[in-house]
């Protein structure tokens, strides 16, 4: 039914878009399902990628501290990546401490991003089904854990449409310095199934973010202008009597919405026209996060201007050029949340003063967590662990200093109120007022969901 | 998509029977009599309000039905739920009690002390039901059991014999009274069938000689080469064609390209469908001398697979492989979603679970290999592996390397913790390798196998031969008109032609023949075309004269009100709706009219968009797939796609505006109307080029106007390039 769904859809998608004012109501772009959580207008996913430690960050356990040195019984040298190397207990090597009024334990891995603990909801209690970095990634994104299925940012467009005219309504930033995509790459911002006008616009880090953006060199200022209205006067011709006269007119029009876009696009994208103490809160010109303060406040800008959905991955491809800490945890971990730490605290605050934060659902975490136990090494890392993991969210709705759920008493496995990764998507989409129920889309004849059909519930506990 | 499936349907149940029958207790007729009280006292109305909601009126959740016993004890996918006269062994009770997820009744209070009691003493009793939950409810049928019922839908029937003589006779009879739209001009009508059959439209001589002579143009179009790389285009993507392992790494297969040069020559020597079938599927076992049958054998090898593979991950990633191959067969040949049953039987087709595996099978020693081609035709292995130190098979000079998916070669060998395959391939329950029951014997699909005819299909491979003809076998029954799945495959593939000349398959599902897809809008005119594709031989290229003789193809594409209100999806096809070119047929037609393209034929391809060769020579690089293809809806090369979404979207006209493809083009062009004369020849030699047609008064004023305004002729020739006209087919 693909093509059936699809032929002409985009055209209609893009006719109905561009008649907003007129109201039209066959516009998928437009709100389908009236939600009863969320007030999420627009969502930032910092994808720490490669798997962050919740040991090291988010989830303190003091008898992991204890039990330095100390085999864990019974563990399955299969659980991790790597099981020549399974080493014994290792505390966190991190200093930890109780911030703001919830009390909330963090390392001192994040000091600014500390602060702002009592707006921030944490999940303690997440697992999920694969042990290697791709399959978790997609199914972190996408709820599966092969390739090809629609990521949950292409839900989100798909089910809220867009709120610009001149920008793409999904777009996804990946590591600026040269260290890869994340595995799988632009797999985890596909739109699988759903017509492709859904899927995740990539930025490139360098060069233009977006193909063809720029008006070539050699035309003369006003020759560009001159040739649209040209092409619109000849494609008016042969539009009337045309059995698919309004696909045909959404082409014409696709040309004015590229023309637009060609200035609204690099606007939203220059940082530099921000004032100095706002580039200074987020560190853009610091050496060592200018990079992501650049990236956390483009999404601060997107978000300004109607983007529905921003993923920001923070770290690359390969070990130890993401937050995959297999060796040196204290270094691997340190670089990463040194390179964010001062953005993300920025981008809180931002979001907070200009009263966005309350439409915005600000979401911090990885495809897996890290094993409490070290993995061998001169200097000692930690394997992966499908078990357990911590992610937090702020804003959107959710409510701030409140933890939902426990690993057990060593951080190696959920243990307590168990939310699985479609539970947390269902969540998600209950934020942007979306019912993972009722968003469905008619794919070899079944009605597909994000989130499968193994019950997943909302976290309903983490709205306030 | 099959993969689809297995998202949304989720997992087996498990038979919960056990124990009743041979174990009953003593007491059995006292218990039944207690049970059935309680039951009607108070189990039925607690069952009606806590969890019929979800467990048998509208919904089913996690396949869990409790309407009638029947369904009660069959369980869900959690397994068994009741186990009858043993309340301590049944994950109901564990699940009322919390004792375990997920914790029932779903969203509620937990019961009390005292009605979980309840129900522990009825299932201790036999858990008896004295009528359904649900007035009128009967047992959900066996989908492990294939019925003569189930052959009856229609696409599972033997062809039937239609009275008829052609196309036009079977469309008009059901047509209620509509006859077709005139016949289109001449020169709508060769500029069609070369967009049809060439991808690209003729130039202004071609149309003049067309004009004068129409009897000819099909012909010398079928002949020309442009005629296969146009349509290997079409099976690439149900083929889910590529060249690299997608993944992590996303590895490049750089001798990959073969296949797709075998797609185009089959195409263009007019093999036999059924032959292109057999040496996708068993190349190597037909012609294991042959190149080109060995090349054939991409087919299976073209899916994604993990080029990082974890312990623990070897087993299910093994049995993902030999689903892509299963599923990617059965999709693009059999227009059936037979991947869905790899968990459970299939929720809509008679597809048991068991004939998945028993087809499975086919594949077990089937891996990815690849071989090196000596110039005195002598054909060995070449080692490539990911594991270890470099110990891959350095060029052989004069050789050509291939790589194909058959037996008996080395095995291509990713970053695994594990072989490359396993000896043998078991029945999964619930599609999990650790949960086995019972090795799987090659097998086919029962609803499309006629009882006894195995032995007809079964091909011994030769003493010492490489392969263990498994897959010739399946060759064979998928081929198989009588007694096998053949008529199935005939109408497959007569509707993919209908689809690529009329926009729209006669099935317009063209991957799912099955009870999810749709019917076929014109069921007799399907299978007569069926009967006529075997007739001819299994060729493709009478089926495309028989098609593109008919009044249907060639009728004009004017608008009509009263067929569009009685037909709105034009099932009955007396209309032409126009249809926008594909991705790769819009940059070829752009490079034609600018005169720069490059025709060479075959070979590697290149990631290069200034590449002057046609758009299939671009290499599928899963991770980098070609900017100008994506943006005009080319799929990504996952699983098989039968049809591609036309979408309209902004970055299209960036990429005509800005690219510096776009620009080259203009130049092209400009370049070649230059000489034509003063502004108004120019005009009207653009147009003979770009549209078949002479400019209209009123666009030849405003291309003057244009020019005169101070625009040159490359930014006019830019235009023309934007223009609906150049790649919609009318």
């Amino acid at each position: 039914m693909l093509a059936r769904a699809g032929g002409g859809f985009g055209g209609l998608a893009l006719a109905a878009m561009l008649e907003r004012e007129a109201g039209a109501a066959s516009n998928p772009f437009a709100p389908k399902l009236p939600g009863h959580f969320g007030k999420a207008k627009s969502i930032i996913w910092i994808f720490a990628n490669g798997g962050p430690s919740q040991v090291d960050t988010w989830d303190y356990k003091p008898e992991l501290q204890k039990r330095d040195g100390k085999p864990l019984d019974g563990f399955d040298p299969k659980t991790g990546f790597f099981p020549g190397s399974v080493g014994p207990l290792m505390a966190s090597p991190f200093k930890w401490k109780q911030h703001g009024q919830s009390g909330t334990w963090a390392s001192d891995l994040f000091p600014k991003t500390a602060m702002h603990v009592d707006k921030m909801c944490f999940i303690h209690s997440c697992w999920t089904s694969s042990n290697n970095h791709s399959p978790a990634l997609f199914m972190m994104n996408t709820g599966v854990t092969r390739m090809g299925n629609p990521c949950v940012g292409s839900w989100v467009t798909y089910g809220l449409g867009s709120e610009s005219d001149s920008l793409p309504s999904f777009m996804v930033m990946s590591d600026p310095l040269n260290r890869g995509l994340p595995k799988g790459s632009a797999a985890n911002w596909g739109a699988g199934f759903l017509p492709s006008v859904y899927q995740g616009t990539w930025l490139k880090p360098t060069g233009q973010p977006i193909d063809n953006l720029a008006v070539p060199a050699s035309l003369k200022p006003g020759r560009q202008r001159a040739q649209l209205d040209l092409l619109a006067r000849l494609n008016r011709e042969g539009l009337a009597g045309s059995p698919i006269e309004s696909e045909l007119n959404a082409r014409v029009e696709s040309f004015e919405l590229a023309y637009r876009m060609q200035t609204a696009a690099p606007e939203a994208f220059d940082v530099s026209k921000e004032p100095e103490h706002i580039r200074k809160m987020y560190g853009v010109d610091e050496k060592h996060c200018g990079h992501f303060a650049a990236q956390c406040l483009t999404a601060r800008r997107m978000v300004e201007r109607g983007v529905r959905f921003i993923q920001v991955y923070s770290g690359g491809m390969e070990n130890q050029q993401s937050w995959d800490g297999h060796n040196d945890l204290i270094g691997n971990h340190s670089g990463f949340a040194a390179e964010s730490d001062q953005p993300v605290a920025a981008l809180l605050s931002d979001l907070e003063q200009r009263g966005l934060l309350d439409q915005t659902l600000v979401i911090w975490g990885g495809e897996f967590g890290r094993l409490p136990i070290s993995q061998k090494a001169a200097k000692p890392g930690r394997d992966h662990n499908p078990h357990a993991f911590t992610v937090w969210m702020a804003g959107g709705g959710v409510k701030g200093g409140y933890h939902h759920g426990e690993s057990d008493e060593l951080g190696f496995k959920a243990a307590v109120d168990k939310v699985s990764v479609h539970d947390f998507h269902a969540t998600i989409l209950a934020a942007a007022g979306l019912d993972h129920e009722r968003l469905t889309f008619k794919f070899q004849g079944l009605d597909q969901k994000l989130t499968g059909v193994e019950n997943p519930k909302v976290v309903k506990q983490v709205f306030a | 998509m099959q993969r689809m499936c297995l998202m949304v349907s989720g997992l087996v149940w498990i038979s919960a029977v056990a124990g009743v029958g041979a174990g009953l207790p003593a007491d059995h007729a006292q218990r039944m009599e207690r049970g059935l009280k309680a039951f009607d006292e108070h189990i039925a109305p607690l069952l009606k309000e806590q969890c019929l909601g979800c467990h048998g009126g509208e919904k089913v959740k996690s396949d869990f039905d409790l309407a009638t016993r029947e369904d009660l004890l069959k369980g869900g996918s959690h397994g068994s739920v009741v186990t009858p006269f043993d309340a301590g062994k049944s994950l109901l009770v564990e699940l009322i009690e919390h004792a375990k997820e997920p914790m029932m009744p779903d969203g509620k209070p937990k019961l009390a002390v005292e009605v979980i009691a309840k129900v522990r003493a009825w299932i201790d009793d036999g858990a008896p039901y004295s009528a359904p939950l649900v007035v009128g409810k009967k047992p959900k049928r066996d989908a492990s059991v294939v019925t003569d019922e189930d052959r009856q839908w229609w696409a599972f029937r033997p062809l039937q014999k239609v009275a008829g003589k052609s196309i036009d006779e079977l469309l008009l009879k059901q047509a209620k009274g509509m006859t077709f739209n005139a016949p289109a001009d001449a020169a709508t009508l060769v500029r069609r069938v070369y967009l049809d059959l060439t991808g690209m439209p003729p130039t202004p001589e071609e149309l003049k000689a067309g004009m004068a002579e129409p009897g000819k143009v099909v012909e010398r179009l079928l002949e020309s080469p442009r005629y296969g790389e146009r349509w290997a285009r079409h099976w690439l993507d149900v083929a889910r064609y590529a060249e690299s392992t997608g993944f992590e790494q996303d590895y490049d297969r750089p001798h990959a390209y073969h296949f797709r040069d075998f797609v185009i020559q089959a195409l263009n020597m007019d093999m036999p469908y059924d032959q292109f079938v057999k040496w996708q599927l068993a190349g190597d076992e037909y012609e294991p001398t042959n190149p080109l049958a060995l090349a054939a054998t991409g087919f299976l090898g073209a899916g994604v697979f993990p080029s990082q593979i974890t312990e623990n991950e070897v087993e299910r990633t093994r049995y993902d492989a030999m689903d892509d191959m299963l599923s990617t067969t059965s999709s693009a040949m059999l227009g059936l979603t037979v991947g869905c049953a790899r968990c459970h039987d299939h929720k809509f087709d008679p597809f048991p679970t068991k004939d998945y595996y028993r087809m499975l099978s086919t594949f077990t020693t089937t891996t990815r290999s690849n071989v090196d081609i000596h110039p005195d035709g002598k054909i060995t292995s070449a080692i490539t592996t990911k594991k270890g130190k470099d110990k891959d098979t350095p060029p052989i000079p004069g050789a050509t390397r291939m790589m194909i998916c058959g037996e008996g070669y080395e095995p291509i060998v990713m970053h695994t913790q594990g072989g490359p395959f396993f000896d043998k391939t078991y029945v999964l329950k619930r599609g999990n390798p650790d949960l086995k029951d019972g090795e799987a014997a090659q097998g086919f699909l029962q609803v499309l196998s006629k009882p006894g005819s195995e032995a007809k299909w079964e091909w011994k491979a030769p003493e010492g031969a490489k392969s263990s003809g498994r897959r010739r076998t399946l060759s064979n029954w998928i081929t198989d008109v009588e007694h096998g799945a053949g008529a199935l495959l005939a109408r497959v593939m007569v509707n993919r032609l209908w689809q690529h000349h009329f926009g729209t398959g006669l099935v317009p599902t063209t991957n799912d023949f099955g009870k999810t897809g749709a019917l076929p809008t014109q069921p007799e005119l399907l299978d007569w075309l069926a009967e006529q594709l075997i007739a001819n031989g299994w060729r493709l290229k009478p089926m495309h004269r028989l098609i593109l003789a008919s009044r249907a193809y060639q009728q004009s594409s004017g608008r009509d009100a009263v067929k569009e209100k009685a037909d709105p999806n034009n099932g009955l096809f007396m209309r032409r709706v126009p249809q926008r070119l594909e991705a790769e047929a819009i940059r070829d037609t752009m490079l034609a009219v600018s005169g720069m393209l490059d025709e060479t034929m075959f070979g590697p391809g290149t990631k290069d968009e200034n590449s002057r060769r046609r758009s299939l020579y671009f290499t599928v690089k899963r991770s980098q797939l070609i900017g100008s293809m994506v943006a005009f809806d080319a799929p990504e090369p996952l699983v098989s796609q039968g049809e591609r979404p036309t979408t309209t979207v902004a970055p299209q006209a960036l990429l005509l505006m800005n690219s510096p493809q776009a620009l080259a083009w203009a130049e092209g062009l400009a370049k070649q109307v230059a000489g034509a004369g003063e502004v108004d020849k120019q005009i009207a030699a653009a147009y003979a080029i770009c549209f078949s047609r002479e400019p209209g008064g009123d666009e030849v004023a405003a291309g003057r106007d244009f020019v005169s305004q101070g625009g040159t002729l490359a930014e006019y020739c830019q235009v023309l390039l934007g223009l609906n006209e150049l790649v919609y087919v009318n």
